[in-house]
């Protein structure tokens, strides 16, 4: 793919923290503390001295635009963090850049959406975090559409599969369309984009 | 006999205009002493409610002051829910608990030869059973109310319908035989014993439902937050190391939006 890779995201929870930090200085990294300690112990950052390679862990939950918390979630796929919240990752930064869009195509592309977790992309998860919390509908939902808008754009896509990710995206709209919304929800949508529903990145780092 | 619903309504309606600012709102509801607002258009016809509840996103959301700067342009029209829930005068009582039950209401609308009437609350429920024989602005410790109806765990049900509508209360709050918090009952759980529990056997240990629970040094916006998410009217106001201790007051939506409508609040002020 010619990436070169300098990071990789962990996620974990908070009772994990201590040993996580010692097996990371096993390997030969150092914590930088004041991370963790100006985060509430949300996320700490690693490097390594010598390859100068850097690694995040989020501990609880992703805590960017909008609040993806793991819930007992990461034992749901290994190694990595389900499908479902893979997707929300990228789906709920509200200044989306074109890697993530793209991202978020292959993810489409190449596992469908379902109700359980491992291959599948549990949409009933993202649909019951988008039923809870108005500002996350509506950056997901923004950026769905921003996916189905752009991939119809990719001259690198074959039409079916441009099809594909359309088929994908719609589905996706109406599994969180159906979706019991709560009074809060309900509450803060007649608000609307009056108010401003998501965080600056800026502000949590 | 059976009891219908325009025996136990307020009959009239408050208004308000769909332009009304949300701090006149809350002036209008502590001024008249009710949880709701039917908001009119320009001809005078009801478009929609606007209850204390939904007042609470004006506390919710203003994190900032761009934010409070929204949410003071915001009008009962914008933030109202629509359509009115209604229910027809002749129904009886327990359909009509029956559909607030189900649907999560806490008001209805009573209409009456096809035109809006008045409004049956939790509260007319309540006094109904009562009736019965014989069965960073402030924070929440600056405006919670701080005297507290209280009961044992085995008070009847019919005691407490009783006690909250002598003493004009909407909540009482249930210990154990030793003052730590057990529970809350509102009209919400008295409303199974209008809708054909049998509430003379029932006792408020039975009926009640959890506390949640708020320090007194928490923001109002905490407190609003707190109602809003979980969709609640009041919270039992703890000291910080004792949630289950006797509590120090209780704080519900009337109150935050009391403080909203109270003159010089940063809701009422004509500064910008």
């Amino acid at each position: 793919m010619g990436r070169a890779y300098t990071d990789i995201d962990f996620a974990s929870y908070n009772r994990q923290a201590k040993r996580v930090s010692e097996l990371l200085a096993r390997l030969g990294y150092l914590e930088n503390r004041e991370i963790f300690v100006v985060t509430e112990g949300t996320r700490a950052i690693f490097e390594n001295g010598s390859s100068r390679f850097h690694l995040d862990v989020f501990y609880e939950r992703l805590d960017f635009c909008h609040v993806i918390p793991w819930n007992g979630r990461l034992e749901a796929d290994e190694p990595t963090i389900p499908l479902a919240e893979m997707l929300l990752e990228k789906m709920q930064i509200v200044q989306i850049n074109e890697k993530d869009v793209i991202d978020t195509i292959m993810l489409l592309l190449e596992h469908p959406l379902g109700t359980e977790d491992r291959e599948t992309i549990n949409i009933d998860r993202v649909a019951s975090l988008c039923g809870s919390d108005w500002g996350l509908w509506r950056t997901v939902t923004m950026n769905l559409d921003k996916v189905l808008h752009l991939a119809q754009g990719y001259p690198q896509l074959e039409p079916e599969n441009k099809a594909r990710v359309a088929e994908q995206v719609q589905l996706a709209r109406a599994r969180l369309e159906a979706e019991p919304k709560s009074m809060g929800w309900r509450l803060r949508a007649r608000v609307g984009d009056r108010v401003k529903w998501y965080k600056d990145v800026d502000e949590v780092h | 006999m059976t009891t219908l619903v325009r025996d136990l309504m307020r009959r009239g309606l408050v208004t308000c205009a769909k332009e009304t600012r949300l701090g006149e709102a809350a002036a209008l509801l502590t001024q008249h002493r009710v949880h709701a607002l039917v908001v009119v258009d320009e001809a005078g016809m009801p478009t929609g409610l606007l209850s204390d509840f939904d007042l609470l996103a004006g506390e919710w959301l203003s994190a900032d002051a761009e934010s409070l700067a929204a949410m003071r342009r915001m009008t009962a029209g914008e933030l109202m829910s629509s359509p009115l829930n209604t229910v027809d005068g002749s129904q009886p009582i327990r359909a009509a608990a029956e559909l607030m039950r189900s649907q999560g209401f806490h008001r209805l609308i009573v209409s009456e030869g096809g035109a809006l009437a008045g409004v049956i609350s939790m509260s007319d429920f309540v006094a109904h059973l009562a009736a019965q024989e014989p069965l960073e602005r402030a924070t929440v410790g600056d405006v919670m109310s701080s005297v507290v109806l209280v009961c044992r765990e085995e008070t009847p049900a019919l005691e407490v319908a009783r006690g909250l509508t002598d003493s004009r209360f909407r909540s009482v709050v249930v210990l154990d035989f030793a003052g730590r918090l057990q529970g809350v009952i509102s009209g919400r759980d008295l409303l199974a014993c209008v809708d054909g529990q049998d509430c003379a056997a029932m006792t408020a240990g039975q009926i009640m439902h959890p506390a949640s629970t708020i320090q007194r040094t928490a923001t109002l916006r905490q407190a609003a937050q707190q109602m809003i998410e979980h969709h609640l009217h009041r919270l039992v106001v703890v000291e910080a190391d004792l949630s289950h201790g006797l509590p120090l007051g209780i704080i519900s939506t009337y109150d935050i939006v009391n403080e909203m409508a109270r003159p010089g609040s940063v809701w009422r002020s004509s500064a910008p």
